[in-house]
Order: structure tokens, then sequence, then C-alpha cells
């Protein structure tokens, strides 16, 4: 008798043990989930609001403006995506992601990247800290084409050595981590003239030129100051990859000054600047890669040359 | 009486399993509603932020959308100060708008001409410049508020056989997508 009760009594916590053990889990598994899918969104939102805040860093007519990007609660990374787009998506997506660091140093496994057709920015493909630094000078090539967004990390310090009158007055005190002449220890040193303890090298002549940084073979050429600032501060990948969509637009928007022209031209309105406009789209389909911008240039000074009308400028 | 005492015990054991039974499913049940209402909370929670990201999106953009290159005067007009929009321009875009799907993440762009007003006209070629309404982009979408800014908007005119700039006051407006929140 007592060895049956014995057995029913097992029975009975075996199978509420088992039912026990299955609902626990499944109540640890789904808030496992959950916080991971919290975390998760958190470093979308946060990654959609960095984006959504270069908007305001659209220059106008001022040259170049900065703003600091602050008010990070924790230690947060910074990933600069970049797609040039192919013959559909002409204008390719700048990808931004976040991620966090959490408790034990580990950073927050971000797999979602937010994208955005309209925006430009240069950076190194990781920028890490609490607070950043956003740079935006426009490019006009000839004309307007967009603004070139240079992102860093406050926690770097930059410093221009030599260099050139108007670059100096351009950056001179404009945000906390770039330093002119006065360089101290940390800092990473950009020169003008080639010295043994510079980081960057920058051939510059006139707004055109190339930068060389120590350890990496390729140059990165450079037209305008925009440019530059976007050669110093970006890894070479996300350069060449900025500059393409950047030629992509010129041609987008070099069709739609061409497109102008006519539709003025009923109002008597001449510019003659459709042929260089043509001639510019053409080359830019060719472009391989920064190097080429030597070429570019050269028909985007032709287009700007044409386009001194003063009473019929196009752009 | 051993056999109603066998029977007895098998019917409790039988009703112990059944309890059991019972509770494990109200139990499941309950997690599965509970798991359901939290997922749904979530979800909206997501939306919402998904929405505010937008409207933030649609409310920096309109203050510096005139400096877009697609819309910025330039040095074409005497006047070209900033917030101003080249309409000649515009309404080449308008007819190239195809290339720009989701380039602003905006569901709506629009520029109304203030004064002088022709009385609500929309802007084609036919029609330009006598027209107020420009329906530059638009998705087929739930909108959300509008977000508006003043602008000039300039032209080249041509009377009398001289070519001369001509600004007008204009309100340029941009609404956002709203995402659903069921």
């Amino acid at each position: 008798m007592n060895k049956r009760g014995d057995l029913q009594m097992s029975f009975g916590w075996l199978f509420a043990l088992i039912a026990g053990a299955f609902i626990l889990f499944l109540a640890i598994y789904v808030t496992v989930k959950i916080i991971g899918t919290s975390e998760e969104e958190i470093d979308t939102e946060t990654a959609a609001q960095i984006g959504v805040l270069l908007n305001p860093l659209e220059t106008g007519y001022e040259d170049i403006i900065s703003t600091p990007l602050e008010n990070f609660k924790q230690e947060t990374r910074i990933t600069n995506e970049c797609d040039e787009g192919d013959e559909i998506d002409e204008f390719g997506s700048q990808g931004i992601k976040a991620s966090r660091k959490s408790f034990g140093g580990k950073w927050t496994d971000s797999i979602n990247t937010v994208y955005f057709k309209n925006k430009y920015l240069f950076s190194r493909e990781n920028v890490e800290g609490k607070k950043f630094y956003l740079l935006s000078s426009g490019l006009h090539y000839p004309f307007k084409v967009g603004s070139v967004i240079v992102l860093t990390s406050a926690d770097r310090t930059y410093c221009f050595f030599d260099a050139p009158e108007e670059v100096q007055l351009e950056i001179e005190n404009i945000q906390k981590n770039i330093e002119v002449a006065n360089c101290s220890d940390e800092s990473i040193k950009i020169c003008f003239e080639k010295r043994s303890n510079c980081d960057i090298y920058v051939e510059y002549d006139k707004g055109l030129g190339f930068v060389e940084k120590k350890g990496e073979e390729e140059r990165l050429f450079f037209s305008q100051n925009s440019l530059m600032y976007g050669a110093i501060f970006s890894d070479e990948k996300i350069y060449e990859c900025q500059v393409k969509r950047l030629m992509n637009r010129v041609k987008i928007l070099s069709q739609i000054y061409i497109e102008k022209a006519n539709f003025v031209e009923q109002k008597d309105c001449n510019s003659n600047v459709n042929t260089e406009l043509e001639i510019l789209k053409l080359a830019i389909d060719d472009f391989q890669n920064s190097e080429d911008i030597i070429l570019i240039d050269r028909l985007v000074k032709e287009a700007q040359n044409k386009n001194q009308n003063p009473i019929c400028k196009i752009w | 009486m051993i056999r109603e005492l066998k029977n007895a015990n098998r019917k409790k054991g039988q009703m112990k399993v059944q309890q059991m039974a019972f509770m494990l499913v109200a139990v499941t049940l309950f997690f599965a509603i509970a798991g359901l209402f939290i997922f749904r909370l979530f979800f909206a929670g997501v939306n919402q932020a998904g929405t505010d990201i937008q409207e933030e999106n649609a409310r920096l953009l309109v203050s510096r959308l005139a400096s877009s290159p697609e819309f910025y005067c330039g040095e074409s007009f005497a006047f070209g100060e900033s917030n101003c929009i080249d309409t000649d321009k515009v309404m080449v875009l308008m007819e190239n708008i195809d290339k720009y799907d989701g380039f602003w993440k905006v569901a709506e762009i629009q520029i109304r001409r203030i004064y002088p007003n022709e009385g609500g006209i929309e802007c084609n070629g036919l029609n330009y410049p006598n027209c107020d309404v420009f329906k530059v982009y638009s998705e087929n979408v739930d909108k959300g508020r509008e977000y508006s800014n003043f602008v000039s908007l300039c032209r080249k005119e041509n009377a009398e056989e001289e070519l001369y700039d001509k600004c007008e006051l204009g309100l340029l407006l941009v609404n956002y997508k709203e995402f659903e929140n069921e």
C-alpha cells in the first residue's frame, strides 16, 4: 500500500517538476528575447536619431559649420556604412549603425542599419565615444552638390600643422578637438609640408591635392576644402564610396541644370552651359576612384567659367 | 473490497493527472496571453518611436530643405539669399522626381505661393508661372501633420525683351510618414 502511495506521490511531483521547469524555461527565454529586442530597438533608434540630427547641417551660403553631438549616456560606437549605389539606385545610401558599451565592456550586438540617401558622412568605419563633433561644409562642384559632414570623436584631437591661411581661417576655433599650429602631444598631426612626426600629410595646391596617411599606400585625392576634410578624417573605403556617391549626384544635378537651361532659354535666358555639363556627365560615367577628380576638376572649372553671364546664371 | 479500493486509487490518480493537465493548459494559456499583451505594448512603442523620428526628421528638414541643391537658388538670382527656392529648377525637378523616391525620407513635399495668390491652382508645365501649388513629392502612405517654413520663390521673367529676377513669398511644407499604432 505504502509503496503504491510513494509511487503516486513521485509521479505527481515528477509531473509538477517537468511542467514547472518548462514554464520557467519559457519565461526566461521570452524575457531574454524581449531584453535583446529592446536593446536592438534602442540602438536602431539612436542610429535613426543621429541621421535625423544631420538635417540642420545642410549648408546654405555659410561655408562651414560645426556642432557637437552629445548627451549619450553610455559609451557609443557609431558605424559608418556607405553603399555607392548602382544604375537603379543612383544616389547610393549612407548607413548608420549604433551600438553601446554594456556591462563588462562588451558592445551591444547591433544588426539594424538605418539608411539615408541624402547624407554624406565622412569618418572612420567605427567612431567611439560619449561625445562627437560634426563638421559640415558645402561642396560646390560646379553647383552645390551636397554637404560633406565629417564625424569625429571628442576623444581624439587633430592638429593642423603649417596649414595654408585659407584653411587655418576656416577651422581655427571651429571645434574643440581641432587644433591649429600649437599641437598637443597626443594629437594626430596633419601636416601640409613633409615632416617626420606627421600622421597625415596633405599636398594642397589652391584647393586641389591629395592626402597620404602613415602606414597606408593609397592617396586620397580631393578638390575643394570640404573633400580635403573628408579625406583627412575618413577611412579610404568610406572616402572613396562617398566621393563616388557625390559624383553620381553631380551627374543627376547636371541633367536637372541642362533641362533648366533649356527651360529658361524660352525666356531668352541663354547660358550655353549645356555642352560643358554633357561632357561632365560623360566623364562621371567613367569615374573609378578619387584619382579621377583631377580630370573632373578641369571640366568643373570649364562649366563654372561658362556660367558667368551675370543676368542668366543657371546655378 | 480490494477491487473497490484499487478502483478508488485509480480514479484518484486519474483526477490528479487531469488536474495537472488542466493546470498546465491554464498556465500556458496565461503566459501566451500575457506574452501577446507585452508584445502588443512593445510594438506599439516601436511604432510610436518610428513616428516620432519621422516627425523630428520633417521638423528639422523643413528648415534646411531650401538649402538642398535641388531647391537652392545659388547665384542664379541677385536676391538669392538663404531660404530661397528656384522655381524654374523645381519645375524641372518635378519632371525627374521618380529618381528621388525615398530620398528625403518624408511623405510629402509641397511649395505654396502665398502672395500673390491665383486661388490655389496646381502648377504644371502649361500654367507655370501663373499657379500657386508645386506638388513636388508625394508618397501613398498615412501622413502626419505638416511642418512649414517661409521661403522666397524666385524665377527668371522676361518683359519687353528684358530679363529680370522675380521673387515672391511662399511656404515650404513637409509631411512625415505616420506608422499605425495598432
